[in-house]
């Protein structure tokens, strides 16, 4: 086993992923240090400090959105695949690449445009968030970021779709 | 303008068919009903909702749950909740039945998550039973059941799922409201258990001797002692429902690593990682659908919703019916959070139009879809639970079918009968 809690990848994509999956760890472990403080301060200082719920939502904002593109190269998000299941292999090759084109098209459109609009939106009003007083874009950055990631993520999965794996360049060595 | 339901419904129900992540088919189908309204910036819509939708200190409580209930379940607490849960009822004749519901209420007791409650369990509990006589097949079909009735007792991720789509809804009040309903279920399925026991002629378990209860009951205690600071730090306003997710969390931890030392710290980032992922999955589906519900609002789809099922019948009695076999139907393909979250929007003004209490509607959702976790086509417990007990889905239909009636007959009672919901929050002034 290695060291690493992600284990070891070959391929730029996957040591973006070990990387991504550590940013992900860190900011996971952030979050629970971040609610644990709240109460904390509460009953310690005698006062909350003020920034610990807005940077709470923002941090699990970040988690869910980077996290949510992971989980969906892993295949691990809900689906209903017991119609699929009964079709032929090709007709089930054409159900598989269009629900990846679907990704494809909601991570490329509503997430990295939309949520791109949004960040330069909010940026451009100079919208500051209350207690920490960072730019609310900042914040909102993770929607366009993760909508990155789906992107590549659905075009890798496309292309082992395409053409059957022939060099087994990468496998997942989950622990 | 009936055009919006449509597109919406056409894409939804097309891309699902098709394997598409739910998450992604309550997205596009999103995306092309607000583009189908005309001159207004889709993409950035949707995105504002996901993005607002997920930012919200009620959602929080969901990765602290889910991280409590993997730690709990490898830090050793769930094999010594069973210990107490075989203390107590180990001793009557094919008392491993009960002591394996009994484990999964207590178990979700402190996790609140059913696949897991399955994984955790099941794992040492089928074993366990089939190597005392129980057949295979069975004893999954008892721990996929029993595994739901943690949905219903707090602390309960869906809960919260449930709260922030119906708005004005309280946390902590549904928590409560799940007890009774969440103990009657587990009480049908140990009552379908005896049953089957008496009819099978099954042998008493060996009696536990008094020091070995002794030693099960303080082994647990710390396990149980979770619950009783969760929800007694809630209801006393010590903390928040988020904030006893995360001391959930802190007391797992030590008790996992610093107690019983079943936890590595070098495990945590592995489980900090998957707990993550499980977290990412609902936190999609909440984003993707907080942005549909803003679309449905618009186009007031509720409303036609409401008045198509008024038209059917006025009287609550029948609407509650319609909307537990439109449930049940949903249920058997679709995962409980999505449908609580596709659904809740639609049916929630149909019922509070004729005063439903909106906490008893959502303990009556849950209850319903919880009977779809366990039955195929498409039950994620049956799934878990076969795939642990290495059985196939086919062959654990048959014994499932007494459960599944258990459970119906619970849900009406939860249905007709509003006093089981609401009598715990009333008490305690909630």
């Amino acid at each position: 086993m290695s060291a690493s809690p992600t284990g070891q990848r070959s391929g730029a994509i996957g040591v973006a992923v070990t990387w991504f999956e550590r940013l992900v760890i860190v900011l996971f472990a952030l979050l629970f240090a971040n609610v644990i403080w709240g109460v904390v301060s509460r009953y310690v200082l005698g006062r909350q400090s003020p920034w610990t719920e807005e940077l709470a939502v923002n941090l699990l904002l970040w988690v869910s959105m980077l996290g949510a593109a992971l989980t969906y190269r892993e295949r691990g998000h809900l689906g209903v695949d017991y119609l699929t299941e009964k079709l032929s292999p090709p007709a089930r090759l054409v159900a598989a690449v269009t629900a990846e084109v679907a990704v494809l098209l909601f991570g490329g459109f509503a997430m990295m445009y939309g949520g791109g609009m949004l960040v330069a939106q909010t940026l451009e009003a100079n919208q500051v968030s209350a207690a920490t007083g960072w730019k609310t874009g900042y914040f909102y950055s993770a929607v366009p970021l993760s909508g990155v990631f789906f992107v590549l993520f659905a075009i890798e999965h496309l292309l082992k779709l395409i053409r059957p794996p022939k060099l087994e360049s990468e496998r997942k060595t989950d622990t | 303008m009936m055009t919006a339901p449509l597109i919406l419904s056409l894409v939804f129900v097309g891309l699902l068919v098709l394997n598409t992540p739910v998450a992604v088919c309550i997205g596009l189908a999103t995306v092309a009903t607000i583009a189908a309204l005309g001159d207004v910036p889709t993409g950035y819509l949707t995105a504002q909702r996901i993005a607002s939708g997920i930012s919200s200190f009620s959602l929080l409580a969901i990765p602290f749950f889910i991280l409590a209930g993997i730690l709990m379940g490898e830090g050793g607490m769930a094999r010594r909740l069973m210990d107490f849960a075989f203390a107590l009822v180990g001793r009557f004749r094919g008392g491993l039945a009960y002591v394996n519901t009994l484990t999964c209420m207590l178990f979700g007791a402190v996790s609140g998550s059913a696949s897991a409650a399955v994984s955790s369990i099941g794992g040492f509990m089928i074993p366990e039973m089939v190597s005392k006589g129980y057949k295979r097949e069975f004893a999954v079909a008892l721990t996929t059941a029993s595994a739901t009735t943690g949905l219903l007792i707090p602390p309960s991720n869906i809960m919260i799922v449930y709260a922030v789509v119906a708005g004005n809804v309280s946390v902590v009040t549904l928590f409560f409201a799940g007890v009774v309903p969440g103990i009657m279920v587990g009480l049908a399925i140990m009552t379908v258990s005896l049953i089957v026991n008496l009819r099978s002629g099954m042998e008493a378990s060996e009696k536990v001797p008094m020091a070995q209860v002794w030693c099960a009951l303080r082994g647990a205690l710390a396990s149980v002692l979770l619950v009783v600071i969760v929800l007694g730090g809630i209801l006393l306003g010590i903390f928040s429902a988020t904030e006893a997710s995360a001391i959930a969390v802190a007391y797992a931890l030590v008790l996992g690593v610093g107690v019983y030392r079943e936890v590595k710290l070098s495990d945590l980032p592995r489980i900090l990682l998957r707990a993550a992922k499980t977290t990412s999955v609902v936190m999609l589906l909440v984003g993707t659908s907080q942005a549909m519900s803003w679309v449905l609002a618009y186009e007031n789809i509720p409303q036609s919703v409401s008045n198509a099922l008024l038209s059917i019948s006025s009287d609550p009695w029948t609407i509650l019916l319609l909307i537990n076999v439109l449930l049940l139907l949903v249920g058997t393909v679709m995962d409980m959070t999505p449908a609580v979250l596709i659904f809740t929007p639609m049916l929630l003004p149909v019922v509070t139009g004729f005063g439903m209490d909106p906490t008893h509607f959502g303990i009556m959702m849950i209850a319903n879809l919880c009977i779809g976790l366990c039955t195929p086509p498409v039950g994620t417990c049956l799934f878990v639970g076969c795939s642990i007990g290495g059985t196939t889905i086919a062959r654990t239909t048959i014994p499932t079918i007494p459960y599944v009636f258990a459970m119906l007959v619970a849900l009406i009672l939860i249905t007709y009968f509003p006093t089981f919901s609401l009598w715990l929050p009333r008490l305690l002034d909630l």
